[in-house]
């Protein structure tokens, strides 16, 4: 899938926090909770939870790799939270404009 | 050759911009944090031809055209410094 390089930023963002499952060269499927696509590379990140807290599995599929990116399921608070707090060091704090 | 390019259409009013760059920004800034996280860590990197390789992460430029990595463990040996082509790579992960 080539025009997923080709998305605008704003539309990479409507996956943001959703679980979803990539499709990518060789047929290697990933599925995850999408943390951020980057603008530059189009590579998605995925985070996967371990049962009973262990620690999250991160897997980065380079954005000329990705063939197909479907959406399993719809993003919720609690997820967006835990997302952000893992890449988030301690004492950091969000630019602002 | 791999960068993207801001939209460059005709007729995109500011406003619009403005929301695009705002997406960009915080889009990269998670990414940049996830390529913080990943410093010092053992990542497996998937390539083409179904090669796995795993080595510890150290920097990526900015482009993510290339990664530096140390102690790459090949089939032929362990490469004590190394640079990847992020072009060779599918995918890449490490546990937090």
């Amino acid at each position: 899938m080539d025009t997923w390089r080709q998305l605008k930023p704003l539309e990479w963002c409507k996956y943001v926090n959703k679980e979803v499952k990539v499709t990518a060269h060789e047929k290697q499927q990933h599925h995850g909770w999408v943390f951020t696509v980057d603008p530059v590379s189009a590579s998605i990140v995925l985070v996967t939870f371990q049962e009973k807290g262990g620690t999250p599995t991160v897997r980065v599929v380079t954005g000329h790799a990705v063939q197909e990116v479907e959406v399993l399921q719809e993003g919720n608070e609690e997820t967006a939270g835990r997302l952000r707090v893992i890449f988030t060091p301690p004492g950091a704090h969000t630019l602002g404009p | 050759p791999t960068t993207i390019s801001a939209s460059t259409e005709t007729g995109t009013d500011s406003v619009e911009i403005g929301e695009e760059q705002r997406a960009r920004s915080a889009l990269r800034e998670s990414f940049l944090r996830t390529l913080i996280a990943m410093t010092n860590k053992q990542v497996q990197f998937h390539m083409y031809e179904r090669v796995k390789v795993e080595a510890k992460f150290g920097a990526s430029d900015i482009d993510v055209l290339n990664f530096q990595v140390s102690e790459l463990q090949t089939p032929i040996g362990v490469q004590k410094e190394a640079l990847l082509r992020c072009q060779d790579v599918i995918s890449y992960s490490f546990d937090l």
